[in-house]
């Protein structure tokens, strides 16, 4: 890595930044800028930071994992140091001082006798270049100014003022407005297409019918809309070719099946959740400025150089020809991953010659983006006289959790993703099978791992409860790290799990240990008798090891657990003749300010000495099984489907308690 | 169509095709993008703006009914470089994630402290649970209006620092 890679001093001393990850509310130009203020001992504010614009950013493969501050801290933080260093060199040689003898300041350096010398001084006939050496030393925590620090988003002026510019809102000399025509069925592909009644709409620029992508340009959003409406298409169903059952064996060991029927006590339970989407309140948006050398994309994208070579492709342009640059994005969890609405913008301003902009309708959205794959999840244990598991067998059903499709090299670590559970037991069988399915799924927050732990943690909760355990101590039983350990142990603590509560009110538990993050909550539920479940408070410790931004970090997992109680409780996407057959809001009900708890309290309790990890998706993994499992412990409803409706609820509920 | 609204205080003039939205005319004519499309049913709220004192969703109402009305948007709350009780409030609960649902719940919420200066927490769960948010911040701008309407205790250096 060459420092000019990732950081630039600017001829008026501030300091810009650059990263291929991108923000989508993450708050992680929030957490970079601080990183190398940090480093580079200057405020804060007199730190931009590039996200994901591929003609100024290095090489990134993606923003999903929550991998962002883990992946790119390091090489920030050895970037920024490496060129405070360099300018220490260089104020060294002109002071005439040597170096040892300075220090850094504000954006400036000097030594005690009132000699002083700026950045910008110091970059003003070359600026910084060179490789940094992996151990390039880092600033002892004693200097540390930014990092651990409580800091309000670097955007929130922006965001509040509504001066933010969101993809949708970035207007171009002469950009038109795009609508695609979407086939009746997924796949379907125009044999015909007559557009004499579209072209007779006020503003029609262009009628595309160009591969799969059937559209109309126009001056206005309402004209482009009018027009596609009023296209007239033969659709053509292809026959769907078959694709097979990937099986994935992703923990064998020998004699599962023998410990099994040879355990004192044996539970079987089968969990399942459905289809969501990803629901973003902002649809899915492009501009993009096609020209005869090269295009413009101005996108929401987690893949910014994925998307580059995507719109090459889709317009027949060289991939160094087109540059993207991510705008801010509304939140898309993942879903923003595929590139489908900025190759339609794309192939529409190649056909108008004009910047055009897509932004789709909200049944859209729903009814044509990806969704989070459905799955089934089939889990046997059995244990010994004493209480301890001895053997597990689990079989996860489900379907590619990416937009890339099927990859038998990735499969264990997406659509597999925490199938094996963090506890100890000698001898298990975990094995993945991702199925096909005529509907389109793609990445979403923390992919298949929200799945597994509902039906892990549920389930462990259910051996505890069948063996007269505490659901806590029988999972302490099985943890050996220590800090897995700390975190069950802190959010008992500040829960205060096991006190008694009013009737109808249950506390129930979960935990993870998701990308590194160690995570623990607790949720107290209230359940009406018509099995309505209010969730009331939740308590989460979360351990990401280093935290350069705690404020960050809490609004993060807050935000985790808030949508993870809503996809357990409230959303299940509906599907007609392998379609999505959701359209709106009213049809997919999510979480309201209504329905938020009373108080979510997350402790941030970093191991300092461990390296930094993610909590965009964390947080949100256990949820959905302390919630169930305070469902249990307030009615006796052991709900094994997601979503818990109170028809759910209500018929779990032992006789009589109703 | 020739138009005349009062937005923010200023007449402006717009040519509109006869459906137009006060919302597209918002985000593509005037320009104040700042307003945000999320469904165009009225069932999100990312739209809101304050017509005559009332959070209302642009994206329902013909702007032909706009006119002659007084309409606020998300760029006319702050005045100059002072920000709206409001605003500052969202700062400084950190009550944003990817902001795209902002500047509907700030619109609501302004409009709510405007005919009740110190409503309860119902009250401004009621207000606001037409604006939805994907990312879970609702429990901050819970904690935001009510710092905003002084009805909440602030401990000092409970907020994280600002960045200018």
């Amino acid at each position: 890595m060459n420092v000019e890679e990732r950081i630039r001093i600017e001829p008026d001393g501030s300091v810009t930044a650059f990263s291929g990850k991108i923000e989508f509310g993450q708050g992680i130009r929030t957490a970079f800028a601080q990183l190398v203020a940090n480093e580079l001992d200057v405020p804060v504010e007199r730190v931009r930071v590039v996200l994901g614009d591929t003609a100024q950013v290095p090489f990134d493969f993606g923003t999903f994992g929550s991998n962002s501050v883990a992946q790119e801290a390091p090489a920030l933080r050895l970037a920024a140091a490496f060129a405070r260093r360099s300018l220490i060199g260089r104020a060294s040689a002109q002071l005439g001082i040597p170096a040892a003898r300075l220090d850094t300041k504000g954006g400036t350096i000097g030594d005690g006798d009132g000699r002083r010398i700026s950045y910008a001084d110091l970059v003003r006939d070359a600026p910084l270049a060179g490789a940094v050496p992996e151990d390039e030393p880092l600033l002892p925590p004693e200097r540390w100014r930014h990092i651990g620090t409580p800091l309000a988003r670097v955007e929130a002026r922006d965001i509040v003022t509504g001066r933010a510019r969101y993809t949708a809102d970035v207007r171009l000399d002469r950009l038109a407005r795009g609508a695609i025509a979407r086939p009746p069925v997924r796949g379907a592909r125009a044999t015909r297409v007559d557009d004499r009644a579209a072209r007779a709409v006020p503003g029609v620029i262009a009628v595309v019918h160009d591969g799969d992508i059937v559209g109309v340009v126009a001056e206005r959003e309402e004209q482009a809309r009018a027009a596609a409406d009023a296209l007239e298409i033969d659709w053509e169903t292809p026959q769907r070719a078959s694709s097979e059952t990937q099986v994935v064996p992703m923990r064998e060991d020998a004699g599962t099946d023998a410990a099994l029927a040879s355990a004192a006590l044996t539970r079987s339970a089968t969990y399942t959740l459905p289809s969501i989407a990803s629901a973003s309140i902002g649809p899915s948006a492009a501009v993009v400025d096609v020209r005869s050398d090269g295009a413009t994309v101005y996108a929401g994208t987690h893949r910014p150089f994925g998307l580059r070579d995507a719109v090459a492709g889709s317009v027949g342009l060289p991939k160094e020809s087109v540059r993207v640059m991510p705008q801010m994005s509304s939140g898309t969890y993942g879903r923003s991953s595929a590139p489908d609405v900025s190759v339609e913008a794309a192939v529409l301003s190649k056909h108008a010659r004009r910047p055009v902009l897509v932004q789709w309708s909200r049944a859209e959205e729903f009814a044509h983006s990806p969704s989070r794959p459905e799955a089934v999840l089939e889990v046997t244990a059995g244990l010994d006289a004493s209480g301890h598991m001895v053997a597990w067998r689990y079989d996860e059903h489900t379907n590619v959790h990416t937009a890339a499709g099927p990859d038998p090299r990735v499969a264990a670590m997406t659509s597999g993703r925490n199938a094996v559970p963090p506890y100890t037991i000698p001898s298990a069988r975990v094995v993945l099978h991702v199925e096909p399915t005529p509907l389109r799924t793609a990445n979403f927050r923390s992919l298949a791992a929200a799945e597994n732990v509902f039906a892990i943690e549920s389930f462990v909760d259910e051996l505890a409860h069948a063996s007269q355990q505490d659901p806590l101590a029988f999972r302490l039983r099985h943890v050996d790290d220590p800090r897995l350990r700390r975190v069950i142990e802190r959010v008992a603590e500040v829960s205060a799990y096991g006190k008694k509560l009013p009737a109808r009110h249950g506390h129930g538990f979960a935990c993870t240990l998701y990308h590194g993050t160690y995570v623990a909550q607790v949720a107290e539920v209230e359940v009406a008798a018509s099995g309505a479940v209010r969730v009331l408070r939740v308590w989460c410790v979360v351990d990401p090891g280093l935290v350069i931004n705690p404020e960050g970090v809490r609004n993060q997992v807050e935000g985790g657990i808030q949508q993870s109680a809503s996809w357990t409780l409230l959303e299940e996407l509906r599907h007609k003749d392998g379609r999505v057959a959701t359209t709106s809001w009213d049809m997919y009900p999510i979480a309201t300010f209504r329905d938020a708890p009373e108080s979510i309290e997350v402790l941030v309790e970093g191991d300092r000495g461990a390296p930094s990890t993610g909590v965009g998706e964390p947080g949100a993994v256990p949820t959905s099984a302390a919630i169930a499992n305070a469902v249990f412990a307030a009615c006796g409803a052991r709900v094994r489907d997601v979503p818990l409706t109170p028809e759910r609820v209500r018929k779990g509920m032992p006789a009589g308690a109703g | 169509m020739r138009l005349v609204f009062s937005v923010n205080g200023t007449k402006r003039e717009v040519d509109p095709p006869p459906a137009a939205s006060l919302l597209s005319v918002l985000r593509d004519d005037l320009g104040l993008t700042g307003t945000r499309f999320g469904c165009g049913s009225g069932q999100c709220g990312a739209c809101s703006v304050i017509v005559d004192g009332r959070a209302v969703a642009s994206c329902l109402m013909p702007a032909r009914q706009a006119v002659d009305r007084e309409i606020t948007t998300i760029e006319g709350l702050a005045t100059g470089e002072a920000l709206h009780p409001v605003q500052e409030a969202f700062i400084a609960e950190d009550a944003m994630q990817c902001g795209y649902c902002t500047s509907g719940m700030i619109i609501a919420a302004a409009a709510l402290l405007a005919r009740d200066t110190a409503p309860d927490e119902a009250a401004i769960r009621d207000a606001l649970a037409g604006n939805l948010c994907r990312c879970g911040v609702y429990g901050r701008a819970i904690r935001a209006v009510q710092r905003a309407a002084g009805t909440r205790a602030v401990a000092a250096g409970s907020s994280p620092a600002m960045y200018r």
